[in-house]
C-alpha cells in the first residue's frame, strides 16, 4: 500500500463509473413503474433462492428458508404488516426490482456501499462478510499474486467486481486502468474479470477451468468448498449487509429502526447463530 | 350414611386423586428423566467415539484413494516408460488406442508441456493449456508422476481423474480415468453411510448425517430420506448446533437427538419417542395401577368399617380418645396392614418394572447389536474376497504391461531395467522367464530360479504360462523362503510369431490385503465394540471352549467355564445373566462358524434408574399411604354422645342371614359365610357383606380388571405394540428359558389371559345354567369345575415350561411316580391329593362345624394329610383326608334346639297353649344361650297314646346340645307346675280267676262227638275252607 491516494483515486472512478449505470436504470426505472404504497397489509420483500442460509428456495415444498427469510418474516411482524410476500431477486434484477416498486424492500444478501447508498435507502447492516476468493487446488494457485494474467470469475451484478478491482490494484496484482468494460466481463491492466450470471455457473466455471479462481461472499462458498478447492488466504473487503428501501420513502426510516430494535436485542445475533 | 362419613369419603377420595396425581408426575417425570438421561449419556459416548470412527473412515478412504490413483499413477508411467525404452512408442491417435486397450483405461494422451494435445486414444473435453491442469505440468518439474487430479461435470457428462507421466522435456502422458469405480468402492468401505450403519443408539435409535452447508439429510437409515431437505423434513435449524440434546421432529417422527458437529456435518444420534414412550407408559401405568389398588383397598375399608359402624352403632371400647381426636382401633389396626403391605407392593412392583425394562431392552438393543456384528463379520468377509479378485485383476494388468514391453523389446531384460519396470509399475519383484522355465533377468535376489517340477512346489504352477495359458493369478501364500505373505502373478510373452517365449512373473507382497484380512480377524472387530458404559464382547471358541477374545487378556485362551460360565450358556441367541470371573453379566450371544460371540454389560449398569426410582417411589407412596391411614382411623369425636342407632338390630333380623361369627382356633373371633350361601351361584347382596368382604371384592375386581387389562394387551399386541417393542420381546419368548424375571413375567401374563378366558368361560355357563333346568344346571356347573382345573393344570404346566422345567420328563416321571404310588405311597398320596380338593372344592373352612360320618365337630385345621376337629368334649379327632366322606356341613348362622313333648289325649290343647305363650317369655329369660324364641311349632304326631307338641329355639349350632335338654327340663317343670299330664306307657295288674275241671261222663260224650261229627261230614267241605 505503498500509493493510498492512488488506490483511493482509482475507487472513486469506479464508484463514479458504477453509480452512472445505476442511475441510468434507476431514472429508467422511475420513468416506467413509478413510486408504490407499502403494500397493504403485505411486505413484499425481495430474497435470494439461491444461497443455503440465506435465502434459499426449496422447489419441491415451495418455501424459502434461510437467515434473510427469518429476518424478513421478523421485520414485517414488527411493523405490523399482516402477511409477507417473498420475491425471488437475483443479483441482476433486484436493483430494478427495488426501484420498479415490485418488492417493498431488499434484504438479498444486498451489501452496503457509498455507490448504492446514492440511490438506495439501507436499514443497519445485519451481517457482515468478507469477499474471497476461491481456486481448484489443482491450479496450484496458492496466493492472490499468482492470479496475474488470469480469469477471475464474479456473480454479474454483485458488488464483487468493483471491490476485487480495487484490493487487486491495491496489492499490485492489477494497474490502474480499466482496458475494457463488457457485460460479459471487464479487462483490468492484468486479469480479466468476467462475469457470469449465477453461482453455479461460476462454480462449474472453476470446475471446468474456464475461470482460475472465483471471487463471492464468503458466506457463498459455505455452498460451492469442496475439499479439492481452496480459499486464499487474501479477503477481498468486508462486506455489510442491509435491508435496501426507495430513497427517501416513508418506508426507509421504519425499516431502519426495527433492523436497529432487532440487533440491539439480539434476535438477529440469535438468528445468525441459529443459521450458522 | 351421615353427612360426616359423607364429608370424609370425599376428604379421602380428593387425597387419594390427589396421591395419583402426585404419583403420576413423579413417576412420569423422573422415569422420563433418567430415560433421557441414559439415552443422553448413551448419545454423547456414540458421538465421542464417532469423531474417531470417521477418522478412520477418512483414513481408509485416503488410502482407497491413493491406492487407485498409485495403480493409474503406474499406468501412466508405463506409456512414459515405453516411450523411452524402445518399444515401438509413437505419438500416434492409433498407438494411444493400442495404449489404451493394453492398460484397460478410458483415455491415453500424449500432451506438450504447453497443453497442446499431441496424440490421444480418442477426443478429451479437456483443455489442459488452462491453469486448472497445472497440476499435470508437475511431472516437468520433479520427473515424479503426477498427483492425481479431478474434473466432476456430471452436468456436461465429465467426470475424469487425469494421471500425468513425464515422457521428456516437451511432452507427458495423460491418463485420463472415469473415476466411478474409486467412488463405489469409497462408498462400500468407508464411507459416512458405512459408518453411520453400523451405529446403533439404544432399542430402534441410530445416526444420522445433515449437511451443514445445505441442510440436506446426507445418510439416514431410511433411503427415503436421505438426500431430503432436513428442514423440509421438519428439523428447526436452530436445533443443529454441536453439543444440542432434545428434541426434534423428523418427518413426523419425534426424535430425542443428540447433536455433534464434525467438519462440514452435523451428526445427529436419535431415539424414537415411541421407543422410550411404550416402555415408560407401561412402567408408569403399571406401578399407578398397583398404588391406586393400594389406595383404593385401604380406603374402602376404612369407609366400608365407619359405615357399618354407623350402622350398628358404634362401641364405645373401638375408639382410643387423642385429644381433640379419636383413634379408631378397630379400622386403625387392619388399615395400618393393609397400608404396609401396600406400601411394599408398590415398592417391589416398581423395582420389578424397572428391572424387566431395563432388561429387556437391554436384551433388545444387545440382540441387535449382536445381528449388526453379524452382519458386520460377514460384510468384512465379502469384501476381503471383494479386494482379494481386484488386487489379482489390477496385477494381472500389470504383468500384461510387462509383458508387452518385454514383447516390444526383448533387450529390456536385464537387472536394472527390471528394476526400472518394478518401480514403473510399483511392484517389489518382476522376473522375466524363458520358454525353459528359467530366470532371464530379474530385480530379484533369486536371479538363478528355475520352475520346479514337482507340483507340490509354489513355483510348478507357472509351467501352465509355457504350454499356452494366457496368463496366471496365484493365490497369495506363504513364501517358500522367507514365510512372508506374497503373492505371484504371471503373464505369457509371445514372440512375432505368436509362439510362447517365455513370461513375465510379478512378485508382490499384497500388504493392504494383508491389512483387509487382519481387519476380518474377530478380535479386531470385536475389540471396538463398546456397549453402555462398561459393556464389551467377548467370544468363546467353539472347538475348545476357550475364550478367544476377551478385553481382559488374563482370560484370553483360558477355559471358559471354569471362569465361571455354563454349559449351557455356550451357544448362540442367549440372552441372560452369566457370570464371569466372579462378576454378573447381561449378555447376548451369536454363532459364527469358529465362535460364540457374546455382548456383554455388568449388572451394575443397567440398574442404575433401578435404585433412585424405587426410592422416590417408596418415599412417596409412604407419605401417601400414611396420610390416608390417619384419615381413615382417625376421625374428630363427636362433641356429644350420639345415641346408638335404632336400626341396630334391623339388619340382623333376616332370617336369611348368611354371615356370622365363629370363633378360630387362635381363639379369634372372625366372620364366615354359611356352608349353604358358600355353594350358592348367588353372591351376597352387597349391603349383607361384612367391610373385610366388601373390601376383598373390591381387590377382587382390581385383579380382574388388571387380568382383563393384561389379556387385551397379549391378544391385541400385534396392534397395540410395535413388533420390536420390549412387550413384544416378552411375549415372544426369545429369552433364556429358565427362572428369570422374563419368564416370571410371560407365566404371570399367561396366566392373566387364561383366568380371564376361564371368567369369561364361567361367566357364560353361568348364564346358560340360569336357562336349563336342574340337569342343565349341573352340567354347567361341571363344566365350570373343569374348565377351571384344567385351566390351572394347563397354566402350571406352561409356566413350568417357560420357567425352564423339562416337562416331558416330567410327564413321563408322573407315569412312574404312579406306578410307584399304587405300591406303596398310595394312601399317603391319595390323602394329600384328597386334602388339596377339600381346599379347592372349599368343602369346609377351618372354624366350620362338620360332620364326617358319625364324628362331628368344629374344623381346627385341614393338614395336607389329615384334618382335625374338635368335638364338643373338646377331643381333636384326626380324620385322613382320604376318609373325608360323607361330610355333613353344619356351619350356619343359627341351629335350632328343638324339643318334643307329648300330653294327654284328654288334656285341652287350648288350656297348654296358652300356658306356653304365658311361659316362653320365661324360658327365654332363664336360658341365655337361647337367641331367639323359643317357638311353638304345633303338634308333630297325634301318637298312640300322645299328642306330641314341638317347642325349638334358635341358637348356635354349639350350643345346640344342651339347649335341648334344658328345653327339656323346662317342659316338664312347666307341665308339673300346670299339672298337665305327660302321658307314659302304664301296666294294669289283674287278679287271677279259679277255672272248674271236667267229669268223666262229659269226657266221653266230647270224644263220641268228635267221632260222629267228622264221620258226618267226611264227604264234603273237605279242604274248602284250608284252600281259601
Amino acid at each position: 500500500m505503498g500509493e493510498p491516494g492512488k488506490a483511493r483515486r482509482f475507487a472513486a472512478r469506479l464508484a463514479a463509473l458504477l453509480a452512472a449505470a445505476l442511475l441510468a436504470t434507476a431514472l429508467a426505472g422511475c420513468a416506467g413503474g413509478g413510486g408504490t404504497e407499502a403494500g397493504e397489509g403485505t411486505l413484499r420483500v425481495g430474497v435470494r433462492s439461491d444461497i443455503v442460509g440465506f435465502g434459499f428456495y426449496n422447489e419441491g415444498t415451495g418455501k424459502y428458508y434461510g437467515l434473510e427469510i427469518d429476518i424478513a418474516e421478523e421485520l414485517a411482524e414488527r411493523m405490523g404488516y399482516a402477511d409477507v410476500e417473498l420475491v425471488t431477486v437475483t443479483p441482476d434484477s433486484r436493483k430494478d426490482a427495488l426501484l420498479n416498486g415490485e418488492v417493498d424492500c431488499l434484504v438479498a444478501c444486498y451489501s452496503v456501499s457509498s455507490s448504492r447508498e446514492e440511490n438506495f435507502d439501507f436499514s443497519p447492516a445485519y451481517y457482515t462478510d468478507a469477499s474471497v476468493i476461491m481456486v481448484e487446488d489443482s491450479s496450484l494457485i496458492t496466493d492472490v499474486s499468482q492470479l496475474a494474467g488470469r480469469t477471475i470469475g464474479i456473480m454479474s451484478g454483485s458488488n464483487a467486481g468493483p471491490t476485487l478491482a480495487i484490493k487487486l490494484n491495491e496489492l499490485g496484482v492489477i494497474g490502474e486502468n480499466v482496458i475494457e468494460n463488457t457485460d460479459e466481463g471487464t479487462q483490468y491492466e492484468g486479469v480479466y474479470v468476467k462475469k457470469i450470471p449465477s453461482y453455479k455457473e461460476l462454480s462449474d466455471a472453476l470446475e471446468a477451468g474456464a475461470v482460475d479462481a472465483a471471487c463471492m461472499d464468503a458466506s457463498i462458498t459455505q455452498t460451492y468448498l469442496d475439499e479439492l478447492r481452496s480459499i486464499l488466504p487474501t479477503e477481498i473487503a468486508e462486506q455489510s449487509y442491509g435491508v435496501a428501501t426507495q430513497k427517501g420513502s416513508e418506508l426507509s426510516g421504519r425499516v431502519a429502526e426495527t433492523v436497529q430494535g432487532m440487533l440491539d436485542d439480539g434476535t438477529i445475533a440469535a438468528l445468525i447463530d441459529k443459521w450458522d | 350414611m351421615s353427612g360426616k362419613l359423607k364429608a370424609k369419603i370425599g376428604v379421602l377420595v380428593a387425597v387419594a386423586l390427589a396421591s395419583l396425581a402426585c404419583m403420576g408426575a413423579l413417576l412420569y417425570t423422573m422415569q422420563s428423566d433418567l430415560q433421557l438421561e441414559s439415552c443422553t449419556y448413551d448419545m454423547r459416548q456414540e458421538l465421542e467415539e464417532l469423531s474417531g470412527l470417521l477418522e478412520a473412515a477418512n483414513a481408509e478412504q485416503e488410502q482407497v484413494v491413493s491406492t487407485y490413483d498409485a495403480v493409474y499413477q503406474s499406468k501412466a508411467d508405463s506409456v512414459a516408460f515405453m516411450a523411452n525404452n524402445n518399444t515401438g512408442f509413437e505419438a500416434t491417435d492409433a498407438k494411444m488406442q493400442e495404449y489404451k486397450n493394453l492398460l484397460g483405461v478410458d483415455n491415453v494422451m500424449v500432451v506438450g508441456r504447453d497443453g497442446g494435445l499431441v496424440a490421444q486414444a480418442q477426443d478429451t473435453q479437456a483443455d489442459f493449456s488452462l491453469a486448472r491442469y497445472n497440476q499435470l505440468r508437475t511431472v516437468f518439474e520433479n520427473g515424479e508422476p503426477s498427483a492425481a487430479m479431478e474434473v466432476e461435470l456430471p452436468d456436461e457428462g465429465r467426470w475424469f481423474r487425469y494421471y500425468a507421466a513425464q515422457i521428456d522435456d516437451s511432452t507427458m502422458a495423460v491418463v485420463e480415468q472415469n473415476p466411478e469405480e474409486l467412488y463405489c468402492l469409497i462408498d462400500e468401505t468407508s464411507s459416512k453411510a458405512s459408518v453411520l450403519g453400523n451405529i446403533g443408539v439404544g432399542e430402534h435409535g441410530y445416526v444420522f448425517a445433515v449437511s451443514a452447508k445445505t441442510y440436506e439429510i446426507e445418510h439416514h437409515p431410511s433411503d427415503l430420506l436421505t438426500g431430503a431437505d432436513a428442514i423440509d423434513a421438519g428439523i428447526e435449524v436452530k436445533n443443529l448446533e454441536d453439543g444440542f440434546f432434545g428434541w426434534m421432529d423428523l418427518d413426523g417422527e419425534r426424535l430425542y437427538c443428540g447433536v455433534s458437529k464434525i467438519g462440514d456435518t452435523y451428526y445427529v444420534a436419535a431415539v424414537p419417542e415411541s421407543d422410550m414412550v411404550s416402555s415408560r407408559v407401561m412402567t408408569v401405568g403399571v406401578i399407578l395401577f398397583v398404588f391406586f389398588a393400594v389406595l383404593a383397598v385401604v380406603i374402602m375399608y376404612g369407609v366400608f368399617v365407619m359405615r357399618e359402624d354407623e350402622r350398628s352403632g358404634h362401641v364405645e371400647e373401638d375408639y382410643a380418645n387423642l385429644g381433640p381426636v379419636r383413634f379408631n382401633k378397630a379400622v386403625g389396626k387392619k388399615a395400618a396392614v393393609l397400608s404396609f403391605m401396600g406400601f411394599l407392593a408398590v415398592v417391589l412392583i416398581s423395582f420389578y418394572m424397572q428391572t424387566l425394562f431395563a432388561l429387556s431392552s437391554e436384551s433388545t438393543s444387545g440382540g441387535e447389536r449382536a445381528a449388526d456384528m453379524e452382519a458386520t463379520i460377514a460384510r468384512y468377509n465379502e469384501q476381503a474376497d471383494e479386494l482379494t479378485a481386484q488386487y489379482g485383476e489390477r496385477y494381472l494388468s500389470k504383468a500384461q504391461v510387462a509383458a508387452y514391453i518385454l514383447e516390444q523389446n526383448p533387450a529390456l531384460a536385464t537387472r536394472e531395467k527390471m528394476q526400472e519396470l518394478a518401480d514403473v509399475l510399483q511392484i517389489q519383484y518382476v522376473f522375466d522367464f524363458n520358454a525353459a522355465g528359467e530366470v532371464v533377468a530379474t530385480n530379484s535376489p533369486y536371479a538363478n530360479f528355475t520352475l520346479s517340477e514337482d507340483p507340490a512346489d509354489q513355483s510348478y504352477e507357472f509351467r501352465k504360462l509355457l504350454q499356452g495359458v494366457d496368463h496366471l493369478v496365484q493365490e497369495p501364500q506363504a513364501d517358500e523362503v522367507s514365510g512372508e505373505l506374497r503373492q505371484y502373478i504371471g503373464a505369457t510373452i509371445y514372440g512375432d510369431d505368436g509362439a510362447v517365449e517365455g513370461f513375465v512373473q510379478l512378485g508382490i507382497r499384497p500388504e493392504r490385503l494383508e491389512n483387509m484380512l487382519a481387519n476380518v480377524r474377530l478380535d479386531s472387530i470385536l475389540d471396538g465394540v463398546k456397549v453402555g458404559q462398561n459393556g464389551f464382547a467377548f467370544a468363546v471358541s467353539k472347538e475348545d471352549g476357550t475364550f478367544s477374545y476377551y478385553p481382559d487378556s488374563r482370560l484370553a485362551g483360558k477355559s471358559a467355564v471354569e471362569f465361571g460360565m455354563e454349559e449351557g450358556q455356550l451357544k448362540g441367541g442367549y440372552s441372560d445373566y452369566l457370570t464371569i470371573d466372579g462378576e454378573r453379566y447381561f449378555a447376548t450371544s451369536l454363532e459364527t462358524d469358529q465362535h460364540y460371540v457374546y455382548i456383554a454389560e455388568p449388572e451394575a449398569d443397567l440398574m442404575t434408574e433401578r435404585g433412585p426410582m424405587a426410592m422416590a417411589v417408596g418415599a412417596l407412596s409412604l407419605l401417601c399411604q400414611v396420610v390416608i391411614f390417619l384419615l381413615v382411623s382417625f376421625e374428630v369425636r363427636p362433641s356429644r354422645k350420639r345415641p346408638a342407632a335404632a336400626g341396630a338390630t334391623g339388619g340382623e333380623g333376616d332370617a336369611d342371614e348368611r354371615m356370622f361369627e365363629v370363633t378360630m382356633p387362635s381363639g379369634r373371633r372372625a366372620k364366615t359365610e354359611s356352608a349353604a350361601s358358600r355353594w350358592l351361584n348367588r353372591s351376597l347382596a352387597w349391603d349383607e357383606k361384612t367391610a373385610e368382604q366388601k373390601t376383598l371384592t373390591v381387590v377382587r375386581w382390581l385383579v380382574a380388571v388388571f387380568a382383563i387389562a393384561v389379556c387385551v394387551a397379549v391378544l391385541l399386541q400385534d396392534r397395540l405394540f410395535e413388533k420390536n417393542s420390549i412387550f413384544a420381546y416378552i411375549l415372544g419368548g426369545s429369552w433364556e428359558r429358565g427362572l428369570n424375571i422374563f419368564a416370571i413375567t410371560a407365566s404371570a401374563m399367561t396366566a392373566c389371559v387364561a383366568l380371564t378366558l376361564v371368567m369369561v368361560a364361567q361367566q357364560l355357563l353361568k348364564l346358560l345354567s340360569s336357562v336349563f333346568g336342574a340337569r342343565g344346571e349341573t352340567v354347567c356347573r361341571m363344566l365350570a369345575s373343569f374348565i377351571k382345573y384344567a385351566a390351572v393344570i394347563a397354566i402350571l404346566y406352561y409356566c413350568l415350561a417357560l420357567v425352564g422345567v423339562d416337562t416331558t420328563t416330567l410327564l413321563a416321571s408322573a407315569g412312574i411316580l404312579s406306578i410307584a404310588i399304587s405300591f406303596g405311597a398310595k394312601e399317603l398320596v391319595s390323602d394329600i391329593i384328597s386334602g388339596l380338593f377339600i381346599i379347592f372344592e372349599g368343602e369346609f373352612r377351618v372354624g366350620d362345624i362338620i360332620s364326617v360320618g358319625s364324628k362331628s365337630g368344629t374344623v381346627v385345621e385341614i393338614g395336607v394329610r389329615t384334618t382335625k376337629i374338635e368335638d364338643g368334649s373338646k377331643n381333636v379327632i384326626v380324620i385322613r383326608n382320604s376318609e373325608v366322606s360323607d361330610v355333613v356341613n353344619m356351619t350356619k348362622k343359627s341351629s335350632f334346639a328343638s324339643c318334643d313333648v307329648g300330653i294327654e289325649y284328654g288334656e285341652s290343647l287350648e288350656r297348654v297353649e296358652s300356658i306356653l305363650e304365658k311361659e316362653f317369655p320365661n324360658i327365654r329369660r332363664r336360658l341365655p344361650a337361647i337367641e331367639d324364641g323359643p317357638f311353638y311349632k304345633g303338634i308333630v304326631a297325634l301318637a298312640d297314646n300322645s299328642v306330641n307338641i314341638r317347642i325349638i329355639a334358635q341358637c348356635a349350632e354349639g350350643d345346640r346340645g344342651q339347649l335341648e335338654r334344658d328345653l327339656r327340663r323346662e317342659m316338664k317343670l312347666i307341665f308339673d307346675e300346670y299339672d298337665i299330664s305327660i302321658p307314659f306307657p302304664q301296666v294294669v295288674v289283674n287278679q287271677p280267676k279259679e277255672y272248674q275241671e271236667a267229669t268223666l261222663m262229659e269226657q266221653l260224650r266230647a270224644d263220641r262227638f268228635n267221632t260222629q261229627q267228622k264221620e258226618a261230614t267226611k264227604n264234603f267241605g273237605e279242604d274248602e275252607g284250608e284252600r281259601r
